[in-house]
């Protein structure tokens, strides 16, 4: 994520939102329109916080008085239930959720069709068998998650609270907390409910969280008692007041409230709110009145699963499900028309005719028609009895096996070694199962930049003080204890010196200035553990924001030990001596500034302001006038420093003269106590103060590129996918970042879109279209800014810009809002049908990620948002590389055949089963018996297809990997399509028919029964299939040979056991046929003469039309690995610009 | 590019065994066996386990062709040869037996009183060795057709206790409220034209015995169930059988009830244990009984011998000889244009990528 300079949380302004909150509510709204320009949305956050909570959208609690809290509205208990089932309510319910999918409809249908005695062409146990056996599968699945789940909200709401009754903290279950009640935490344990802060342990209110549970983030988070209410919490007793809040809702960075205590009304922000499941840090304890409680508590709410996207594949195969629903219509109208025809004409003989006696003559002498209603009515029947007998036509098994199949390639993904990330301990993981073969289609790809191609661990690089650059450590001791910083930095020497230097030059004063203003001017909070070694303690800076953290650790390596804070001051520690300064007032960082500034109070009682933010809005506040040199000494640094792709922060101070200070501290004070438009107030007081800065320095921050980021973009490239990197960065640092990433080559032309008007910006890009439009030669990076981008989306110009981009190799898109992200990601996918896939890391790329056809979340520093809403989850930026070009390209390749198959090998056996229909006069006898019918989807054939869909390869990963370009399989969508399907069906009807009539020819005439040819037909269909698949077959491990094999031998096995059922027409009839040389002379010209095409074909296309897969097939086969690099390689650098698509 | 990226991207390969293992030390402290299974396991879960990867070469294409075309072309021939070895003798009399004045309302005529004795002399053109099997061929008889096929009770066959058992039988299922035993349509139409030859005026002995399957006398049809109440209704259908014979024994409903699979067929109606020589005539005394007029069936005696591969049948042979030479043809086919326009295997200037640089698809 890339964050726009840091921002702090608030301590005296604690209304306003902090700029991540603000990212993460726009994510949350997720599919509503989205905004553009920060400004006005930031406006309407701070409109919406001041806002009256309207009486029917609040709820009311009393504090520390539950009865009456619950007397008008009846809120939830605290007991949570994540279990959906209870042992009563499970067949039910389970059944009803089962019955949403549509497969499962239409096997019900089919089985109710089947009922109706006229209609019964199976018995009851074959018709309902494979619903049942699915549904009962499904079931025990769910019934053990719900089980587990019972566990686990067994063990939740049994845990222990103090609770606050009849004047004393008494423990109580979880379960039985009540809204309303007072609650009190210790350190370390976590909260069992949503509560409003009474009091904590520290004076001042602050109360620090750790909200892993909640979005994963380990760094701790600040919350705040009301001071009103402080001194009151420790008389409980007489505490006396209520909270009037809004309706539970699922935003876990909002809160609104007013709180009335003895007449006075305080207003509640998302500040002085702690949430169920984070844990108490760092505070002794803390009080707070319950407000949400069980579900209704922003956890729970948060508790939902990841949106489910379905696969491209999977729609796109909805057009061929729909032709084969044509074709099974087809299938029946024409067995319903033939039967009628054979009726009519032979409607007078119908009564005596020896196999059809019409007539029952024992009910009475001139006899009364059986079985039989009119021959409208025999139409009807036989039409759909043909749609019950030809029923897996529509291949509803295949839904069946496609998640079986996903389970199977996520888990392969997830065990691959070389998506491991060994330094955070971390495997891939699959949170979406649905859409593991889009990862094979991917042609564009949105990346955040810092954290997702960058490491987001921030390193202090080089420092400007004075407009001198210092590019280029030693511990604190107290009391005989040594404190050291958590992390080391690389320290400049020269710099070093300056600063141990007691000499007071100038140069040594401003150099201690600098890291003073770099130790304090920030929210960190310095934590010190101890280690083994008891003279040792280790300081852990926990901050929100990385570029902070770094600040502070260079301060410390320098000398500037920050050691304690709290919200009245910060001690640091000054090369061994301990100083101790007073916090008068903090603006914390917001988006208009883009500046934090602090007021400290100095041992030596001078006051100073110190602040730092990002140097386009500081030097509109430096006094220029004084140090216009040292400006332009230090603008010049800065711009060297973003050439190198560092980050900048410029630093100013001032000191303050008391009336200064007095003026400034009358309207602060007026401003934090103000109720409404305090955000605004406190933004003006800051503006009012941050001015005629002398300027201190200039800082410069490396986010270093992630290990194998630029092989990872030029693969992705090569294979044909367009990378767009949005990131929150400043236009050089971006450009200068994708030249290392090799997202940008020196041979592209860069076209930079930079304008401050919705005029300039249409001109800049027409001309930027007329420009690559003209030129088809040249690679073009198109550059773009965040300002341009508020111009462009939503309006016409969307169009030109899609224009532009297309045509440019790489698009790099700097100083991006979170809620662009998705804007752009929609704009692309809006205009084409290619796949996109956004990567981020931070919870501003949330919205993009869920935007995106496929999203992926880097586990990084910043959280787990990302990941939360993400459809796969990895540890670095370069395992894109193996989950796209090898992982992507296997599944695609894998799912797309085998939904060819399953078309293939469900459309055979209901050919066959057509075919005899034409030689039984026209009515739907089957010759194969109905439990084959039943078994051949579910044991004869299916076994295979789901091993060779999650095992078979292609290719073998090292071929992918060298070879990108192999990806393009994928974007050009060869696995699967319309043309595909209908060679496969041409194949179908071949297959089919060379089954049913070498066999029907063979006998015809002969003593063959019914049982003993349907065996050889059921045994040559599986057999037949079975080696279909087996000529398709890439790689023959064990695995494939045992599936295959295994299956002809199950379906043997069962033909025979089905056979030996005495009660059964068939019985012993396989025995009889197969003793024959005929019934294995028919099976052999069965096999041979229904593969012969397919077989011919297939060596015609892969050698006379060689795909690339089968080039690359037989590089891989028949050349040593080194040959074919030397070989296929030299070749491929002649373009080394990969071919515009 | 590539060669940086190909060695990047084979070292991974290479060092994932490394990485896998350093992973898991306490794996490798162990027995070597332990530490196989471990790369065994690690190569499972790696999608790398031992694999033979064909891909169709010419080479192996025309030999398979080839290969198919030696097995096929002779197996065509022999089987040919078999189908030419059978003697069969077919004499279609569902018309003749009709007499002429009758022809005109052939139904009338089955269904009425007359006589139905009829005459048939056969020439035996070449020597038949025995056994020689009498069929009886009925064409355009649908044996399976579904309302035929699903009108019995295999369980009231099998044993008394489920005599009962006749839901499935209608509309022969009951006669007087008694159940039928055997039920059901397939029964009710058993064939009942009888066949008396003779061989140059000496009787000509038909064995009757051992034409069913042995498995359904002793599972399928029970030696306890006795026939009751058949052909007791308003309509006969075909024959009677004797009340004092089990089912077991009664062979001709036991072939009868194998249902045939094709609308024409053939079922065995007894075997002669004699040779026949070139130049016997036979002579044939039928009873037409049986009323195939309804639905303009035909009926067919036929004598026939059998080779190890069944009757008389061109069809196999025809396409095996058919299929080897296809065959043939595409492995001869296929190697012409392999030494005409032969492609190098593995050649890379034929990807997508090479072939029109820069342009792109």
């Amino acid at each position: 994520m890339d964050k726009p300079p840091p921002h702090h949380e608030s301590i005296s302004s604690r209304w306003s939102f902090s700029s991540k909150d603000k990212e993460v509510t726009f994510a949350d709204l997720g599919s509503k329109r989205i905004r553009h320009g920060s400004a006005g949305a930031d406006s309407e956050m701070l409109s919406m916080s001041q806002k009256e909570i309207r009486d029917e959208d609040a709820r009311l609690i009393y504090i520390n008085d539950p009865d009456r809290t619950n007397e008008t509205f009846d809120f939830t208990g605290n007991s949570i239930k994540t279990a959906k089932y209870s042992v009563f309510t499970f067949l039910p319910r389970n059944l009803f959720e089962q019955f949403h999918r549509v497969a499962y409809v239409y096997f019900l249908v089919i089985a109710v069709l089947n009922q109706l005695p006229q209609l019964a062409v199976f018995g009851r146990g074959a018709s309902i068998m494979p619903l049942a056996f699915v549904l009962l599968v499904s079931a025990i699945k769910d019934a053990y998650e719900d089980f587990r789940r019972h566990r686990s909200d067994r063990v939740e709401n049994n845990r222990l609270a103090l609770v606050f009754e009849d004047n004393e903290f008494k423990e109580k279950q979880w379960k039985y907390i009540r809204v309303g009640e007072v609650i009190k935490v210790v350190s370390n344990q976590t909260l069992p409910c949503d509560m409003v802060l009474l009091a904590t342990s520290d004076p001042t209110g602050v109360v620090y969280v750790q909200t892993t549970n909640l979005d994963g983030e380990s760094n701790l988070k600040t919350r705040y008692a009301k001071q009103e209410t402080l001194q009151k919490a420790t008389d409980l007793e007489t505490f006396d007041g209520f909270i009037k809040c809004e309706k539970p809702n699922r935003n876990i960075y909002g809160f609104q409230a007013n709180m009335e205590i003895d007449g006075r009304r305080l207003s509640l922000g998302p500040s002085n709110i702690i949430l169920r499941g984070c844990e108490l840090k760092n505070t002794e304890w803390a009080l707070g009145v319950v407000v949400y409680a069980g579900s209704e508590t922003k956890a729970m709410l948060n508790n939902s699963g990841a949106p489910s996207k379905r696969s491209r594949l999977e729609t796109r195969m909805n057009l061929e499900i729909i032709l084969l629903s044509l074709f099974l219509i087809a299938l029946c109208t024409t067995a319903a028309a033939t039967a009628a025809v054979w009726l009519r004409t032979h409607r007078d003989d119908l009564d005596t005719i020896l196999f059809y006696r019409r007539k029952d003559y024992s009910v009475r002498p001139e006899g009364k028609n059986h079985n039989y209603y009119g021959w409208g009515w025999e139409i009807f029947f036989t039409f759909f009895m043909a749609v019950i007998v030809y029923q897996i036509m529509i291949p509803i098994s295949l839904y069946i096996s496609m998640e079986l199949v996903r389970i199977g390639q996520a888990y392969f993904m997830t065990r691959d070694d070389l998506m491991y990330d060994e330094s955070s301990n971390s495997s891939f993981q699959c949170r979406a199962l649905n859409i593991n073969e889009d990862l094979g289609q991917i042609k564009y790809l949105f990346s955040d930049k810092t954290g997702t191609l960058t490491d987001n661990k921030m390193e202090f690089q080089c420092a400007c003080i004075g407009g001198v650059d210092y590019s280029g450590r030693e511990p604190a001791e107290i009391d005989g204890v040594t404190l050291k910083p958590k992390m080391r930095v690389r320290v400049d020497p020269s710099l070093l010196q300056l600063t141990r230097n007691n000499k007071a030059t100038e140069e040594a004063k401003r150099a201690n200035e600098f890291f003073l203003s770099l130790a304090a001017c920030n929210t960190i909070v310095p934590i010190v553990t101890n280690t083994s070694d008891p003279n040792v303690k280790l300081v852990d800076y926990q901050g929100e924001s990385p570029d902070e953290q770094a600040l502070v650790y260079a301060a410390a390596a320098y000398g500037f030990l920050l050691i304690e804070r709290t919200s009245g001051h910060i001690v640091i520690n000054v090369r061994g001596e301990m100083q101790r300064f007073n916090v008068l007032g903090l603006h914390e960082f917001d988006s208009d500034r883009k500046r934090m500034s602090v007021i400290l109070g100095c041992p030596d009682t001078s006051v100073k302001l110190f602040v730092k933010g990002a140097d386009s809005s500081m030097f509109s506040v430096m006094d220029e006038e004084s140090y216009g040199d040292v400006i332009e000494a230090t603008k010049k640094q800065l711009h060297a420093y973003s050439s190198d792709g560092l980050r900048t922060l410029v630093v100013g101070m001032r000191k303050l003269n008391d009336t200064e200070f007095e003026q400034w501290h009358a309207s602060f004070e007026a401003a934090s106590t103000a109720l409404i438009g305090r955000a605004g107030l406190l933004r003006k007081v800051a503006g009012n103060i941050e001015t005629k800065l002398r300027i201190v320095g200039a800082t410069a921050i490396e986010d270093k590129l992630q290990r194998g980021v630029p092989e990872a973009i030029e693969s992705l490239r090569i294979a044909g996918i367009k990378v767009w990197v949005l990131t929150g960065d400043k236009q050089e640092t971006a450009i200068s970042i994708g030249f290392s990433s090799r997202l940008l080559t020196r041979n592209m032309r860069q076209i930079v879109i930079n304008s401050n008007s919705l005029d300039s910006c249409r001109r800049s890009l027409e001309e930027a279209n007329a420009s690559v439009a003209s030129d088809d030669e040249e690679s073009v990076a198109l550059i773009i800014d965040g300002t341009s981008l508020i111009y462009v989306l939503d309006n016409d110009l969307e169009d030109v810009l899609f224009q532009v981009a297309c045509k440019s190799s790489a698009v790099l898109c700097c100083r991006v809002a979170p809620f662009q992200k998705a804007g752009i990601v929609a704009l692309v996918k809006n205009r084409t049908s290619d796949m996109t896939l956004a990567i981020g890391d931070g919870a501003n790329d949330v919205s993009m990620i869920q935007m995106a056809d496929v999203g992926v979340g880097i586990s990084g520093q910043e959280g787990r948002q990302a990941v939360m809403a993400s459809d796969f989850a990895m540890g670095q930026f370069r395992f894109l590389v193996p989950l796209l070009l090898v992982h992507g390209h296997w599944n695609y390749q894998r799912m797309g055949y085998m939904i060819l198959y399953n078309f293939y090998r469900n459309a055979v056996f209901v050919l066959i089963l057509f075919w005899y229909v034409l030689f039984t006069c026209y009515t739907l006898t089957t010759a194969i018996t109905e439990w084959s019918s039943v078994l051949y989807s579910v044991v004869y054939t299916s076994f295979p297809t789901i091993v060779i869909g999650i095992l078979d390869k292609n290719l073998g990963r090292r071929i992918l990997l060298s070879h990108p370009q192999l990806y393009g399989v994928g974007q050009r969508a060869e696995g699967y399509s319309t043309t595909l399907f209908w060679y496969t069906m041409f194949d179908t009807v071949w297959q089919s028919a060379a089954i049913f009539f070498i066999p029907l020819f063979a006998y015809w005439g002969s003593t063959i029964d019914t049982s003993s040819l349907g065996d050889l037909w059921t045994i040559a269909a599986v057999v037949v299939v079975n080696l279909h698949l087996a000529m398709d077959v890439i790689r023959w491990n064990w695995i494939a040979h045992a599936a295959i094999w295994g299956s002809i031998v199950a379906a043997c096995i069962c033909v025979v056991v089905i056979d030996v059922i005495p009660t059964l027409p068939g019985y012993w009839a396989i025995f009889q046929v197969a003793k024959t040389w005929m019934f294995w002379f028919c099976l052999l010209a069965i096999v041979v003469t229904a593969l012969l095409p397919r077989f011919a074909i297939k060596f015609l296309v892969e050698y006379y039309r060689p795909s690339d897969v089968r080039i690359a097939r037989e590089v891989e086969k028949l050349r040593s690995f080194s040959e074919s690099q030397q070989n296929m390689g030299t070749e491929m650098n002649q373009i080394r610009d990969p071919p515009r698509r | 590019m590539s060669s940086n990226m190909a060695s990047s991207s084979a070292g991974s390969g290479d060092s994932s065994a490394a990485r896998k293992n350093s992973k898991r030390p306490k794996c490798i402290d162990y027995s070597s066996a332990l530490l196989s299974l471990t790369l065994l396991d690690s190569k499972f879960t790696q999608q790398e386990l031992p694999a033979c990867k064909p891909i169709l070469t010419p080479g192996w294409v025309i030999s398979t062709f080839l290969i198919v075309s030696v097995i096929f072309i002779p197996l065509g021939v022999i089987s040919l040869f078999a189908s030419q070895d059978v003697v069969e003798i077919v004499d279609r009399y569902d018309n003749d037996c009709i007499p002429a004045p009758a022809r005109t309302n052939k139904v009338a005529f089955i269904q009425g009183a007359a006589p139905k004795s009829c005459n048939r002399t056969l020439t035996v053109t070449k020597r038949m060795k025995q056994p020689i099997y009498v069929y009886y061929q009925l064409e355009n008889f649908y044996q399976n057709h579904r309302r035929y096929v699903k009108s019995r009770s295999d369980s009231q066959l099998r044993s008394p206790k489920f005599e009962n058992q006749i839901s499935a039988c209608k509309p022969e299922d009951d006669a007087g409220g008694k159940p039928i035993v055997p039920c059901g349509l397939i029964a009710w139409s058993l064939f009942n034209d009888t066949y008396t030859l003779s061989r140059n005026n000496t009787p000509l002995a038909v064995n009757k015995k051992g034409i069913a399957w042995k498995s359904d006398k002793e599972h399928k049809f029970g030696n306890k169930v006795f026939p009751k109440n058949f052909q007791k209704g308003n309509l006969t259908g075909g024959a009677t059988l004797n009340p004092d014979i089990p089912l077991s024994e009664q062979e001709d409903l036991i072939v009868w009830m194998r249902t045939a699979a094709l609308p024409t067929f053939r079922k065995l109606y007894g075997k002669i244990e004699t040779d026949l020589e070139n130049g016997d005539t036979i002579q044939v005394t039928l009873q037409n009984n049986y009323n195939t007029y309804s639905f303009s069936g035909k009926k067919k005696l036929v004598l026939s011998t059998t080779s190890w591969l069944g009757g008389k049948n061109d069809f196999l042979g025809i396409a095996y000889l058919t299929v080897g030479g296809i065959c043939f043809f595409l492995a001869l086919a296929f190697t012409i244009m392999y030494l005409v326009k032969p492609r190098r295997l593995g050649d890379p200037s034929y990807l997508s990528w090479n072939r029109n640089p820069g342009g792109g698809r």
